[in-house]
């Protein structure tokens, strides 16, 4: 894999753990507040964690180890950085929520 | 037989080697123009025609403020009121907003990356009739007084055939998804593009910083149409067929409908402000004098934005019951857009900051779009609060959110492309005098008309009314905003005037007349039909800033790659998607009328199913397949070599995953993926929320449900065999298994609908949905089976030659796909089977 190469996987790798993240999340809410009730939410806090920490993880990898060469490493440090808070913000609710209703 | 680079060993496709390169790039006069495959001529005639719907949903929404001017007025009755909002809303986002920014990008991206023309020409003649057609569609509606008036969205239960009657959804539901054929194909043809045809030189770092934002619109546009496209698809086939999709009582759900629209409906507003945000950080360095400030940071916005405006749809839905914690989500995901969107305008504001810019009517454009922009953007965090949201919902302050989004964020840098681009389009300059009257009357009328807007809203008045009493408040505020309205009709007649105006008494226009450092500018405005004589080496984002040569010489003497090929055929060069190094020799096809005639086949089969004439929808199938049929069958132009000049001995149409065949067939593959997704939500949609319909529907016949996952991966595995057979020439082996290919489709096909036959589709959501997903499957299927007979029958008849092997190595690929959707769907059925649907 060329150094240019790693950049862009840098750039976009941030991306698809992003909707990777949303995703599940979305499923989780959807499994555990829809009619169906699939889980409870202990369940739901449990895997959106680990979701969260796995895709939070793949997003800052990009920050911490940017990949070398100078021509798109910016764009892969802040794709990292906006990703992993955007990763966040999107778990946040399941942290301060105590079930589907609030 | 090995390539060759000898004009004897090369069969059939030289199209007159004595040509001139002048001669073969010509573009054909009189009526046969309709026939060019020129990107300089299909961009702009998706740019004059988008103008033209812009026009028309303009005076729509004159007549919609005349309306509203003052309480109880009675310009328009309530129907007719209903058909005029819909169709300016439906007008300006489906027939103007994308379709006029692909125009512009069809038109610069071969130009800015040092292409000859786009890579499928002929994909792009057929999208643009395919958009021409569907619009015209639309507009009929009007002469047959059967106008939608459902809204832009045609949410149900409105537009289903209860509260709908006659034809006006169907008008729109047909019309649009025509016109949407345009928008996916050029999606595809512009991330082929800019992937597979680029400078020597640039890679993506060199990339201009345009191509960028259109790359990843165009991403956007092949996973966002999709669910919009499956969504019109079931509501007609609801509406046409009564098939209960959207039906409660059968187990369906009118918000499926709104979750499948705004999943296309809210990328939709990034798709179109992020061209013309591409138009502005292209502009923008122009008139400053400096490079864009933060490249890195703009591409990492570009990319977030991409991606993160996909987690935003259900904004729209925040007052229809979604669970708390759904909000939330949403909520965060809407607040989270607003941090690469800042990036952006920071990368802006830093270049304006970092020299002196000159104030040319473009550049007044830019400020106006900065400030107006900006301003949507913060109205647009103060919606993602769900709180506030539920206050504001459906009222005048979300129509002068989006109005602040979408004309501050795409028709302030439009105009302003215009005036910019305006030498391309007429070799003359626009009037600086007039274009800063055109810009003063804009700010002005857009600003009386909108700004009050959000305080009509904040003072409750609720949109999509006719009319209103008097003495509530908005009596004032809705006079104000029709005069600023008027104001702003102002100024876009002052520019269509100087436009028509400097077509025959502009000042012409220079070379580079801006001295702007994009290659677009490397030849004199109006070139005849051809871009580059020789494609130069890039060394900079900013070119003819940084090489100086390039603009030392007549534009025809630069010095570059492919000057001296001499096989009478259009050609470009083709490169390394993430290096940009030559790879190929990219052969073009010359002018030719049958996108034209499939298009126009198409129009007839959607034209007939709107009069319920079903034998005339057959023969426009009939014709637009032999239409595609004849484009397909043409002499294969692999398996030999040319020298391609400065030390480049290059194969042509080279055989590999880089070419841009095959990343035009992932690109389609990311389309076919996203509808089948589009239906796969829809069946967990439902079923999550309805058990109790899932609880009483039939079963699928799960015996023939496993056959079918194994014949998807019989699909897949035969088209993988006769890929490795044809790539190595084995003749009868190829032609074999590519029948087997088709055979193994054909049966998946069987397999899926006798799993499927104990199901009633008429009887219940689900049960119809499973079998639109088993519909849907069967015909990719379908075209996977013609594919492999096609190839084969092309191999029989000496079509193809040894080295030849592209259609087969493609086939591959897509029967991998088709063979995961087959098995996937298989999948659902067997876990329906044994009890798991209900």
């Amino acid at each position: 894999m060329t150094e240019l190469t790693r950049q862009v996987v840098a750039i976009a790798r941030p991306g698809l753990a992003w909707a990777v993240h949303f995703i599940a999340i979305y499923a989780l809410i959807s499994g555990a507040c829809a009619a169906r009730a699939l889980f409870g939410y202990a369940f739901l806090l449990i895997a959106g964690g680990m979701a969260t920490v796995i895709c939070a993880g793949l997003c800052l990898w990009s920050v911490a180890a940017p990949p070398a060469g100078a021509d798109l490493k910016g764009a892969a440090f802040w794709s990292g950085l906006i990703f992993a808070m955007a990763i966040l913000a999107n778990a946040s609710a399941l942290f301060f929520f105590q079930s589907c209703g609030g | 037989m090995s390539a060759s680079d000898t004009k004897e060993a090369y069969s059939g496709a030289r199209k007159g080697e004595d040509a001139t390169f002048e001669d073969v790039w010509d573009t054909p006069k009189g009526v046969r123009r309709l026939s060019s495959v020129s990107h300089r001529v299909v961009g702009r005639r998706f740019i004059y025609t988008g103008f033209v719907f812009f026009l028309i949903a303009g005076v729509l929404a004159l007549m919609v403020r005349t309306q509203l001017i003052v309480p109880g007025n009675t310009f328009l009755d309530l129907e007719t009121y209903s058909q005029v909002f819909t169709m300016h809303g439906t007008l300006m986002m489906f027939l103007f907003a994308i379709p006029i920014l692909e125009g512009f990008a069809v038109y610069l991206i071969p130009l800015m990356l040092g292409a000859r023309d786009l890579i499928f020409p002929r994909l792009g003649q057929f999208g643009y009739y395919c958009y021409l057609f569907g619009g015209i569609i639309v507009l009929s509606s009007f002469l047959f007084d059967a106008a939608p008036d459902g809204g832009w969205f045609m949410y149900v239960p409105l537009s289903t055939q209860a509260y709908s009657p006659g034809l006006s959804a169907d008008f729109w539901l047909i019309g649009i998804t025509f016109a949407e054929i345009a928008s996916v194909t050029a999606a595809v043809e512009l991330i082929t593009a800019i992937l597979c045809a680029r400078a020597p030189g640039m890679s993506l770092a060199k990339m201009p910083v345009f191509a960028w934002y259109i790359l990843i619109t165009a991403f956007m546009i092949a996973i966002g149409f999709p669910p919009l496209i499956i969504g019109s698809i079931l509501l007609e086939a609801e509406r046409l067929l009564g098939l209960p999709f959207f039906d409660p009582v059968l187990g369906g759900d009118p918000l499926l409908w709104q979750h499948l629209f705004w999943l296309f409906g809210h990328p939709e507003v990034y798709i179109i402000f992020l061209p013309a945000a591409g138009m502005v950080a292209t502009m923008l360095p122009t008139f400053v004098g400096k490079p864009l400030f933060g490249y890195g940071f703009a591409v990492a916005a570009v990319v977030s934005m991409g991606f993160i405006s996909f987690g935003l749809w259900a904004h729209h839905m925040f007052a229809t019951g979604l669970p708390i914690l759904s909000l939330s989500l949403f909520s965060a995901a809407s607040t989270m857009v607003a941090v690469p969107t800042a990036i952006q305008v920071f990368c802006f504001i830093a270049t304006l900051a970092s020299g002196r810019p000159k104030l040319t009517t473009p550049m007044l454009f830019i400020l106006g779009f900065l400030s107006i922009f900006v301003l949507g953007g913060l109205t647009g965090v103060m919606l993602a609060s769900v709180p506030f949201n539920f206050q504001a919902h459906d009222s005048y302050f979300v129509v002068a959110h989006l109005h602040y989004v979408l004309i501050g964020g795409m028709v302030f840098p439009l105009i302003g492309a215009f005036y910019y681009w305006a030498p391309h389009f007429t070799g003359r300059m626009m009037s600086e005098r007039l274009g800063r009257w055109v810009f003063g009357l804009m700010f002005v009328g857009f600003n009386t008309t909108f700004l009050l807007m959000h305080l009509t809203g904040l003072r409750g008045m609720p949109r999509r009314v006719a009319t209103y009493a008097e003495g509530l408040g908005w009596d004032r505020l809705n006079m104000l905003s029709s005069i600023g309205s008027y104001i702003l009709a102002a100024g876009i007649a002052l520019f269509v005037f100087d436009f028509f105006r400097s077509r025959r008494h502009g000042p012409p226009a220079p070379r580079n007349p801006w001295g702007a450092g994009t290659l677009e500018w490397l030849y004199p405005p109006v070139a005849p039909g051809f871009n580059f004589h020789a494609i130069p080496h890039v060394e900079s984002r900013e070119p003819l800033w940084d090489q100086p040569h390039l603009l030392e010489n007549e534009a025809h003497e630069v010095d570059g790659v492919m000057r001296g090929i001499r096989d009478g055929r259009r050609e470009t060069l083709g490169c390394d998607p993430v290096s940009g190094a030559p790879l190929y020799v990219l052969r073009l096809p010359h002018p030719t009328w049958l996108p034209m005639i499939a298009a126009a086949g198409l129009a007839v089969l959607f034209g007939a199913m709107l009069a319920s004439a079903y034998w005339l929808c057959a023969v426009g199938a009939a014709i637009a397949l032999v239409a595609l049929t004849l484009w397909a069958w043409e002499p294969s132009d692999s398996g030999v070599t040319r020298d391609a000049g400065m030390g480049y001995e290059l194969p042509v149409n080279v055989v590999d995953r880089r070419s841009h065949m095959h990343v035009a067939l992932v690109g389609t593959m990311l389309v076919l993926m996203a509808l089948f997704a589009s239906l796969i939500f829809g069946l967990l949609y439902l079923w999550n929320i309805r058990p109790e319909s899932a609880e009483t529907l039939s079963r699928p016949d799960i015996l023939p449900a496993g056959f079918a996952v194994v014949l998807g991966l019989a699909v897949a595995l035969f088209g993988q065999l006769t890929r490795r057979a044809a790539v190595s020439d084995r003749f009868i082996g190829a032609t074999l298994l590519s029948l087997a290919t088709a055979m193994s489709a054909l049966l998946s096909v069987a397999a899926l609908g006798i799993s499927l036959l104990p199901i009633d589709p008429w009887d219940s959501a689900l049960g119809a949905t499973l079998w639109a997903i088993g519909g849907f499957v069967a015909f990719v299927l379908a075209v996977l089976a013609y594919w492999s007979l096609f190839n084969a029958a092309r191999r029989v008849s000496r079509r193809v030659g040894p080295g030849q092997s592209m259609p087969d190595f493609n086939l591959a690929t897509f029967a991998k796909g088709t063979g995961l959707m087959v098995a996937v769907s298989g999948a659902f059925f067997i876990v329906g089977a044994m009890g798991g649907v209900g």
